[in-house]
């Protein structure tokens, strides 16, 4: 049996538009997403923001109502049972707020250990295991509200693992970490599979879903638009080839060519200071270099360099489609 | 048992984080202070006997009633703003569990603002803080208090559901003290109103404190108190019950 | 256009869109409680409270309460629309921009005047309709001059809290106490010869206090050539204060642009 199951999960807003005339307006945040995750595994949802991540984990953890589909926790309804699933696991999610600032880490965590049920002289005990778990003993005892975002994030996780749930759900935890942080948390991440737990993660880190995942669904505008291994996922665009080209002041109309020269899957541009990086993807082993070079008149050209793809190429080709 | 748990360290973790506020500890002591300086002066022209400890204690309770309408009524709404709401709802216990505690934190805290009107009072006007019935007043105190911390989940439950609570938080103020008789007698005020009065738990949790201080039968009060807070509860558990479900069907269990 | 327009331009469309701007008590639902309902409320606690202690009659209650609300909507008003531009970060791009300073704010108080004396007539009508005020309707102008006096003044004041609140810590705590000494010191509700020395001493230097006493006299049937010397104290403290409170203005912000504090909190 599944640990977490997602059937056509889906999730409408509704909210109105307009200033003198409220016209009401639903947006579909999450349009039918269907997923499951077997026990032991770290399961990632991976997505732009906006995608319906959040969302997502929410409907999963009994915050919010879906507006259609199910889902189950554990093998718990999480409308019908919540008070089940509230029981059973622990939810992490990312960010400053979300703790007592006036109280002490040592506080915090007796207190949310009172709330689940972890009493008595173990209370002690498990307190002591989770701080020196993620790495605070010693500082349990200053206050929150001094804690720098990396220390707050694993109060967070200690937090969200006090009363040894089953299933831990991170909602983007190493969002605006330092990244010897982000690498520690992940560390943790890991660590918590390997005492058993199933962990479902939302991230748009690609590099942190491709680090640390079992399985990965790709969740874009509120569907899911890939789903599989790491290795699988990137297996999509594996026989292809990404040709990176460094440009200077490229415009939409040579955009336009390129996009449409035959192969090319997916292009995308960064912007890098005054240069921008155009990056190709295409199917197949044809070179294509020249050919794009072509299309790119007028603009000054720097560097010019293929490879393979990575995850990161394959999820753009996913979320861009 | 463990409920009885989770209420006493939520208690203690809410004292805790209230109680060494400095803002706190002002607002809490001034407001009542002053008025009782008002009302010492009023009573002390008006040449009513015996009334200097009744103003004090009227004083008192009057900031005992601030502090829950605007603590306690405001805690829930806090807690969102902390972002600690969805961690309370994702919580196994029932909202009104997780709550209570904070709510009667809150209000035991008001007991400062009584403190502070009867040391004032002391000090500066005499006042005789001579105790009627002494063990009486020592147990309607921590009763009452009780009494007003469940009254005050009910107006953090309800407020919690109002877009502009402030404004009626505000509002509530003045009204209450004066319905309540907290520091003048309900004979000055019109006979249709007494329906009113007698429906607020300050109203009794007042008459319980006076009578205990000054001289009146306790007992009825008391009773009158715990039933009133006991109802209390229940409007809270459905309030709560219906501001949960609400939440999680539109999405504002972590707005702003 | 010319210099003395602009000013008056900045003084009163400058003044008007910037307390909407900065106040959501347009909204009915807000206005309604804060502005109206606390007011009503407050006069009739201290009304009672008087007749139960059987200190003074209800008039007394009435005219210092109703006027103290006005007071109270000026200060607080007025405060507001000073501190907030730093709570919203716009008071950078305000002293960025070329406009008097006197202007500015001086217009930002004429809506906060404006809603001042809204408050005390209604505050008036309380007293009429539920506590038997009956002061005569030859008294209602000389009076409504007495209060537009002490708005004056009060929003003067509330210029100088709202001064230092640009710069003060935990200021909203120094306002509100504002509020409660008011209440005590200023012969709202306790005469001034009910209070130790020093307290009236005190009083006497505050805006509102003269204001009542030429209000209660007036409300008694006294001409307004009677209280006249009361009426221009009352303006005299609050000319001060509005010269104290744009000084500090000023050298806050010759001091915040040397210590580049201005967007801090």
């Amino acid at each position: 049996m599944a640990v977490i199951e997602a059937i056509d999960l889906r999730r409408t807003y509704r909210t109105t538009t307009g200033v003198v005339r409220r016209r009401p307006l639903e947006v579909e945040a999450v349009k039918g997403v269907w997923f499951a995750v077997e026990r032991g595994e770290l399961f990632g949802l991976l997505g732009p923001n906006g995608a319906g991540k959040t969302t997502t984990i929410k409907m999963l953890i009994t915050l919010l109502l879906p507006t259609g589909g199910q889902a189950r926790v554990l093998g718990h309804d999480v409308v019908a049972e919540p008070r089940e699933v509230r029981r059973r696991i622990g939810y992490v999610f990312g960010g400053d707020r979300g703790l007592y600032e006036r109280l002490s880490a040592l506080d915090n965590l007796r207190y949310f250990a009172e709330l689940y049920g972890v009493s008595g002289r173990g209370q002690r005990r498990r307190v002591d295991e989770v701080l020196e778990l993620v790495g605070l003993k010693g500082r349990e005892r200053e206050r929150v509200e001094g804690y720098s975002r990396g220390m707050r994030q694993r109060l967070h996780i200690a937090r969200g693992i006090l009363h040894d749930p089953e299933v831990v759900f991170l909602d983007e935890p190493t969002i605006g970490v330092d990244p010897v942080g982000a690498r520690e948390l992940r560390a943790l991440m890991a660590n918590l599979i390997a005492t058993g737990k199933t962990v479902l993660l939302t991230t748009h880190y690609m590099f942190e879903a491709d680090e640390l995942c079992d399985r990965i669904a790709v969740i874009a505008s509120g569907e899911i638009v890939g789903q599989g291994t790491p290795a699988q996922l990137k297996a999509g665009v594996a026989d292809g080839r990404v040709t990176e080209i460094e440009v200077f002041g490229i415009g939409d109309a040579a955009l336009e060519r390129v996009r449409g020269v035959s192969g090319v899957t997916a292009v995308t541009v960064e912007d890098r200071d005054q240069r921008q990086l155009l990056v190709v993807q295409s199917a197949g082993d044809r070179e294509l270099t020249h050919e794009l070079l072509g299309h790119l008149d007028g603009a000054s050209v720097g560097r010019v360099a293929t490879r393979e793809p990575t995850l990161e190429d394959a999820y753009v080709a996913l979320v861009t489609r | 048992m463990t409920t009885l748990r989770l209420i006493r360290t939520g208690f203690v973790i809410n004292l805790k984080m209230v109680g060494t506020s400095s803002f706190f500890l002002l607002t809490s002591t001034v407001q009542p202070v002053i008025f009782a300086t008002i009302a010492f002066y009023m009573f002390r022209s008006g040449g009513r006997p015996g009334t200097l400890l009744y103003a004090a204690l009227g004083a008192g309770m009057m900031g005992i009633w601030s502090t829950t309408l605007f603590a306690s009524g405001g805690m829930i709404q806090w807690q969102r703003w902390q972002g600690t709401l969805e961690l309370g709802v994702a919580a196994p216990p029932p909202l009104t569990l997780v709550y209570l505690p904070w709510s009667l934190a809150n209000t035991f805290l008001g007991a400062y603002a009584l403190a502070a009107t009867l040391v004032w009072g002391r000090v500066l006007f005499g006042v005789p803080l001579h105790l009627a019935h002494p063990w009486l007043f020592a147990l309607a105190l921590p009763s009452a208090l009780l009494a007003l911390g469940l009254f005050g989940l009910l107006l953090g439950s309800s407020f919690i559901l109002y877009r502009h609570a402030n404004a009626l938080a505000n509002l509530l103020e003045y009204p209450v003290w004066i319905a309540s008789g907290l520091i003048f007698s309900l004979s000055v005020l019109p006979g249709w109103s007494r329906p009113i009065s007698w429906a607020l738990p300050p109203y009794w949790a007042a008459r319980a404190l006076r009578d205990a201080a000054i001289g009146g039968p306790v007992w009825g009060p008391l009773g009158m108190t715990f039933a009133l807070g006991a109802a209390s509860v229940v409007a809270a558990t459905l309030s709560l019950g219906w501001f949960e479900h609400r939440a999680r069907a539109r999405a504002t269990l972590s707005l702003t | 256009m010319s210099g003395l327009e602009r000013w008056f331009r900045v003084f009163l469309v400058g003044g008007v869109i910037a307390y909407r701007g900065l106040f959501n008590w347009i909204r009915p639902e807000i206005y309604i409680p804060t502005m109206l309902g606390s007011p009503l409320f407050q006069i009739v606690f201290f009304a009672k409270l008087g007749q139960y202690a059987g200190a003074e009659d209800t008039s007394f209650y009435v005219v210092g309460n109703a006027v103290q609300v006005c007071a109270m909507a000026s200060v607080y008003g007025m405060t507001m629309a000073i501190a907030n531009e730093r709570w919203f970060g716009t008071l950078g791009p305000l002293l960025a921009t070329p406009a008097n300073r006197a202007a500015v704010f001086l217009g930002r108080g004429i809506p906060v005047l404006a809603n001042g004396l809204i408050v005390s007539a209604f505050g008036f009508a309380v007293g009429v309709a539920v506590l038997g005020f009956r002061p005569g309707w030859a008294t209602v102008p000389p009076l409504a001059v007495v209060v537009v006096a002490t708005a004056c003044s009060c929003t003067a004041f509330g210029m100088l809290l709202g001064s230092i609140g640009l710069r003060a810590k935990d200021f909203w705590f120094a306002a509100n106490l504002t509020y409660f000494l008011m209440l005590l010191l200023c012969g709202v509700n306790v005469p001034l010869d009910v209070l130790p020395g020093w307290m009236s001493a005190i009083s006497r230097c505050l805006p509102l206090t003269h204001g009542i006493l030429a209000a209660r006299e007036v409300a008694a049937g006294a001409s307004l050539d009677s209280v006249g010397g009361l009426v221009w104290t009352e303006l005299g403290i609050g000319a001060c204060y509005a010269t104290a409170a744009y000084g500090l203005f000023r050298v806050l912000e010759r001091e915040s642009r040397r210590a580049a504090v201005l967007d801090s909190y």
